[in-house]
């Protein structure tokens, strides 16, 4: 009976290691695929931009080419603008964002916490929250620069105004859903009112926040850039802005395509740090699904 | 532990009334004029049908909520805040699903103000006990449900209770896991002997585990009737006692007491439902 079976699971065994090698093959020549795919539609896309516009039937002052985008880049890179060099113009950019982005979170989180968990406080703000949630935020910028002028704070305010909101929602949200038992249970284990927050309000919070970041990145990065618009001395904002006031379509969309990288850039950080965040959370399926088997 | 807890952790209550006043403004009488003893140590069950109130006899119990009227007293002092020396074991397993087990069942020590590198000793302890050593890094959804039963219960136990309510902790369980579970209990039970009110639906499972079980009408809940379980301790396995002549003996009398309540609170239900025009 052992001998048999044994024999039996060698053959199977070599099966096995077939099937999955097979299945490997499978996955990686599908990946190639698709890569070449995608490729494949930047070169088509680009190309008929960049051929129409040799031809003439796009017509390059409008619409610009990739060429000229990209000829502007090295030349922004190389030379710099008429406003310090091109890195310290992404330099500012990214600086409004990112404290933008820290006071917003900052905030959002502790007067989301807060009215959440005071019910009262809720009951009394939530009217006023609302009207100021209803106003288009992006007007406020140009109060901020009257207010606080050109320089660095009235981008580093307009874009915490506007992930604030967006991370004041979820975090309210996510206190007011905590799941009651867990609340109960800490109780009775003999938690304090702050170490109910901080052990089991707070952390069960922090799905939902995380969840509103990846958002809350964007807007810091449109409330810097849209500051810079309505008045700066250095910024990507500003770049572009003078780049469409002297009708260069190579300036504009080159500055767009480094927005997007450095969005993207952000994006990928953020993610990583979403990871090590929430590991404690099951994988989901959509993780564990594989493409092909 | 048992002679921390000579004394205490009995409950009495005596004419507690719960209203329950729902958003709208209408009040809603969850439970009325309950007299209740358990004795310190004692293991009492109570059986009613569903909404009758046991809950809410367990959150009084555990200080959660106050009584609208009458008094409850644990410990013989009388409850005005979270009660000391109680914990609770939910149906659903109350583990933060962030922190890794050993982490969960410390909570009760760090809550008290327990150096955490000492917590998390007496909490890898505790999880060897309800056999779970080998898993205090696992985080609660890696767990199956009986595990996470266990850890509640270790979570639970870690404080060395001198009360212990329980609100249907096996009912999400399957039978196998569940008869595995009444056995654990049992044990660690006689270890320290807290006092325990245990809730549940499950008239045989009160019967196999209790000294004591408490009959709650049809909601608004009141004491029905009190029946003394008289098999002897240690009982052993819960799927053989089960029969025991003296068991299906009581089982019978117990039955025909909790009869009429499951069936008023069935017509109770449809009534409402019609009413609504649900039904």
């Amino acid at each position: 009976m052992t001998t048999m079976s044994a024999a039996t699971a060698t053959p199977l065994a070599g099966d096995e290691q077939a099937i999955t090698s097979a299945a490997r093959e499978r996955l990686r020549r599908r990946r190639i695929q698709v890569l070449i795919a995608q490729l494949a539609v930047a070169v088509v896309v680009l190309g008929t931009w960049q051929l129409g516009t040799m031809i003439g039937a796009i017509d390059p002052f409008f619409f610009g080419s990739p060429l000229g985008i990209v000829m502007r880049l090295v030349d922004w890179f190389a030379n710099g603008t008429a406003y310090g060099s091109f890195w310290e113009q992404i330099g500012t950019t990214l600086e409004e964002a990112l404290l933008g982005f820290v006071f917003g979170v900052g905030g959002g989180i502790v007067v989301g916490v807060l009215l959440g968990e005071v019910p009262f406080l809720a009951d009394v703000f939530s009217p006023y929250i609302k009207i100021v949630n209803a106003l288009p935020r992006i007007v406020l910028g140009s109060i901020f620069v009257m207010w606080l002028g050109l320089g660095l704070p009235s981008k580093v305010l307009l874009a915490a105004v506007l992930v604030f909101f967006v991370v004041f929602f979820n975090a309210f949200q996510g206190v007011r859903s905590v799941d009651r038992n867990l609340v109960a249970n800490a109780r009775i284990l003999g938690a304090s009112r702050l170490q109910v927050v901080q052990h089991v309000v707070f952390p069960s919070a922090m799905t939902w926040i995380i969840a509103s970041l990846h958002v809350a990145l964007g807007f810091s990065i449109i409330g810097a850039i849209v500051g810079e618009f309505l008045g700066a001395q250095n910024g990507l904002g500003l770049v572009i802005a003078t780049a469409q006031n002297t009708f260069d379509a190579n300036g504009v969309f080159g500055a767009m395509l480094v927005i997007g990288l450095l969005a993207l850039g952000a994006e990928a950080l953020m993610s990583i740090i979403e990871n090590r965040l929430l590991a404690w959370r099951p994988k989901s399926s959509a993780d564990s699904n594989v493409a092909g088997v | 532990m048992n002679a921390a807890n000579a004394g205490m952790g009995g409950v009495v209550m005596t004419n507690v009334t719960k209203r329950f006043v729902t958003p709208t403004g209408a009040a809603m009488t969850a439970i009325r004029d309950i007299n209740l003893t358990v004795e310190p140590g004692q293991f009492c069950a109570i059986v009613g049908p569903t909404g009758c109130g046991k809950s809410t006899t367990l959150t009084l119990a555990a200080g959660l909520e106050r009584p609208s009227a009458g008094t409850v007293a644990v410990s013989g002092k009388q409850v005005d805040g979270i009660t000391r020396g109680a914990s609770f074991v939910f149906q659903t397993d109350a583990l933060l699903p962030w922190k890794p087990v050993e982490a969960n069942v410390a909570l009760g020590p760090v809550f008290r103000g327990v150096a955490k590198r000492e917590a998390l000793q007496q909490a890898r302890d505790w999880l060897k006990v309800v056999g779970l050593s080998g898993f205090e890094k696992h985080f609660p959804h890696q767990l199956s449900g009986g595990m996470r039963k266990r850890v509640s219960l270790a979570a639970a136990l870690i404080n060395e209770p001198s009360m212990l309510l329980m609100d249907e902790p096996f009912s999400a369980l399957d039978v196998q896991t569940r008869a595995i579970m009444s056995n654990e209990l049992l044990s660690l039970w006689e270890k320290s002997r807290p006092s325990v009110m245990f809730v549940t639906h499950d008239l045989e499972e009160a019967i196999a585990l209790a000294d004591k079980v408490v009959v709650i009408t049809a909601g608004p809940g009141t004491v029905k009737a009190v029946f003394e379980v008289d098999l002897p301790r240690p009982r052993g396995a819960v799927q053989e006692i089960r029969f025991a002549p003296r068991f299906l003996e009581l089982y019978q009398q117990i039955w025909q007491s909790l009869k009429e309540e499951v069936e008023r609170a069935y017509r109770q239900q449809v009534s409402s439902n019609l009413n609504r025009g649900v039904a």
